[in-house]
């Protein structure tokens, strides 16, 4: 980028409007008490539209706070963000994200298809609409036969593949995921994640992706973000992008291993910089 | 359902049916072999011959409490869900009425019955069926509200994150996660309706119901027709569990596959 930009110059180049754009977002909960958490301080950071960025800590490290500030469930105490180029809150009324959590969170009372139909109906779709975009969703996660069954009757894995047929049913440019496949076996989690890959590559979704798996972060990602605890700070941006063609291959192949080594150290650095140094990063998996 | 759920129920039906019959046969044995006065205790059979007799009365009589009951019950499960739930919205409200109803479960039925009975012209059923949505209503309101305050948290969240209004979690979430906890206070509370439409009887206003018949029949002799009027009372209980555990099975489909887990 030229050092000199005339505003004509800056219109042209058509940046295009962040995804999210975090400015020195802090977040305490109950300041000013004895209980004071400072669980995150001074987070910057900025995720293009379509990029996976995964958020890697140990526990405790303020991952989920900033996912939910992001996602307006929480207001931050100090800073500015902005998600689509709009107020969290914005986006939030406009569904401009989708969100999946550790727990699918299903509803036990409702099959298959009216639990993606869920954010659509709030929106105030028409049934028939409804109906069309919940078939899709589940063509998209590959369980066309699936509904009507309900919720009980599925596996861990096809669960938490419902709750991200859910969270995209509205067609949100944004997905929020909080260790979405923390709850699933090893085999299952691999499959998954080769399917969230191709479902954004269809989708061009953008993701922000809490993990505590190191290989799942550097598999996933574009960047990773490597964050420390007390107080929640990012100590290190990883860039990663093992490329498009991503595949069971991908796993073997050594610049996977340079990446993940890569990210262990900054982690290891980022244990340093905090004040548990003797203590290793807890809660990271290696696996 | 599966074998293993079959072979449940089927336990559950026979232990208790084979024990009341032990107990029956027990007790006619007991009382032929020592004799006992009918006054004091009459033997199963001679109750079985005079309920046959009179099955007419006792009907009459079933009805009567059984309508009192079930009134006081429907009342009892509306007010409870509705109070509970504009109490989950504002905290003051439960705040108010958990205290209300610790004081008002320690006064004594009688009472609460006797002043409700001096409220409305003799004759009325109404005593009775306002002192059943009492207690039912405390029943349900503590269940409810604990069903609206125990929701998945997740599930919570993502309502948030649709942006949905407050009417819609109530009505999505809040509401259904509700359900199993209405039909365990459902379960609860329809054998006591029966026991408190029955004992606010008792305490005064018109002769029709149970309670009245089994006090007039023990005091004029006729003690095998109380016991009748006993039995009546049983199965009249009877048939309120029943009913509801049955609603219950029907209407939160969920909730059974959770407890067969
Ligand atoms: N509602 C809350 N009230 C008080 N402290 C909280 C709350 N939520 C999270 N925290 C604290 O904030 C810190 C970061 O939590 P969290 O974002 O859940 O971490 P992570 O997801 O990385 O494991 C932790 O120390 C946690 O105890
Ligand atoms: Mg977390």
């Amino acid at each position: 980028m030229s050092d000199v930009q005339t505003p004509t110059a800056i219109a042209a180049s058509a940046v295009p409007i962040p995804a999210v754009a975090a400015e020195s977002v802090g977040k305490s909960f109950n300041p000013g008490t004895r209980k004071q958490v400072d669980a995150l301080v001074d987070v910057s950071l900025t995720i293009r539209p379509g990029e996976f960025v995964s958020l890697i800590g140990p526990s405790g490290c303020g991952k989920s706070t900033l996912l939910r500030v992001v996602a307006d469930l929480l207001q931050p105490t100090s800073g500015t963000l902005l998600v689509n180029g709009k107020s969290a809150k914005q986006a939030r009324l406009d569904q401009d994200y989708g969100m999946a959590f550790q727990q699918a969170g299903l509803f036990e009372w409702r099959n298959v298809a009216r639990n993606i139909e869920l954010p659509l109906e709030i929106r105030g779709w028409d049934a028939a609409r409804r109906h069309a975009r919940s078939k899709e969703m589940l063509e998209l996660v590959k369980l066309p036969d699936f509904a009507n069954h309900m919720p009980w009757q599925l596996s861990g894995g096809m669960q938490q593949r419902i709750a991200i047929a859910r969270a995209l049913a509205a067609n949100p440019p944004l997905l929020l995921m909080d260790e979405p496949f923390g709850a699933l076996d090893e085999m299952t989690r691999e499959h998954m994640q080769a399917e969230l890959l191709s479902i954004c590559a269809a989708t061009g979704t953008t993701v922000v992706f809490v993990t505590h798996s190191i290989p799942e972060a550097v598999y996933l990602s574009d960047r990773v973000v490597v964050m420390s605890p007390r107080p929640g700070r990012i100590t290190s941006i990883i860039d990663v992008a093992l490329g498009d063609a991503r595949n069971d291959d991908t796993r073997e192949a050594s610049e996977f291993y340079r990446k993940i080594t890569e990210v262990r150290e900054a982690l290891r650095g980022a244990d340093h910089a905090g004040r548990s140094a003797t203590t290793g990063a807890r809660g990271i998996e290696d696996r | 359902m599966n074998t293993t759920t079959l072979r449940r129920n089927a336990t559950n039906v026979a232990v208790p049916l084979v024990f009341g019959v032990i107990v029956l046969v027990a007790w006619q044995r007991f009382v032929e072999w020592r004799k006992i006065k009918p006054f004091i205790l009459p033997t199963p059979s001679t109750i079985w011959h005079e309920a046959v007799d009179k099955v007419n009365l006792l009907r009459a009589a079933s009805f009567v409490t059984g309508e009192n009951a079930i009134v006081g019950l429907l009342l009892g499960i509306i007010v409870g869900t509705v109070v509970a739930m504009i109490a989950n919205r504002f905290r003051v409200l439960s705040e108010l009425i958990t205290p209300l109803a610790a004081a008002i479960s320690a006064v004594p039925i009688v009472v609460i019955v006797s002043i409700l009975n001096n409220m409305f012209p003799l004759g009325s059923q109404v005593a009775r069926r306002l002192m059943v949505t009492i207690i039912v209503f405390f029943v349900v309101f503590v269940n409810v509200a604990r069903g609206l305050r125990q929701s998945d948290p997740t599930q919570v969240e993502l309502m948030r994150s649709y942006a949905a209004s407050e009417r819609d979690v109530m009505r999505k979430v809040r509401l259904p996660n509700a359900m199993p906890f209405l039909f365990t206070a459902i379960k609860i509370a329809a054998p006591i309706s029966v026991t408190t439409a029955f004992v606010s009887e008792y305490f005064g206003g018109t002769q029709d119901g149970l309670g009245q018949k089994i006090a007039s029949s023990m005091s004029s002799s006729k003690f095998p027709l109380g016991w009748a009027y006993v039995g009546a009372a049983c199965l009249v209980g009877l048939i309120f569990f029943a009913a509801a555990n049955i609603l219950e099975f029907l209407a939160v489909p969920w909730q059974r596959r959770r407890d067969s887990r």
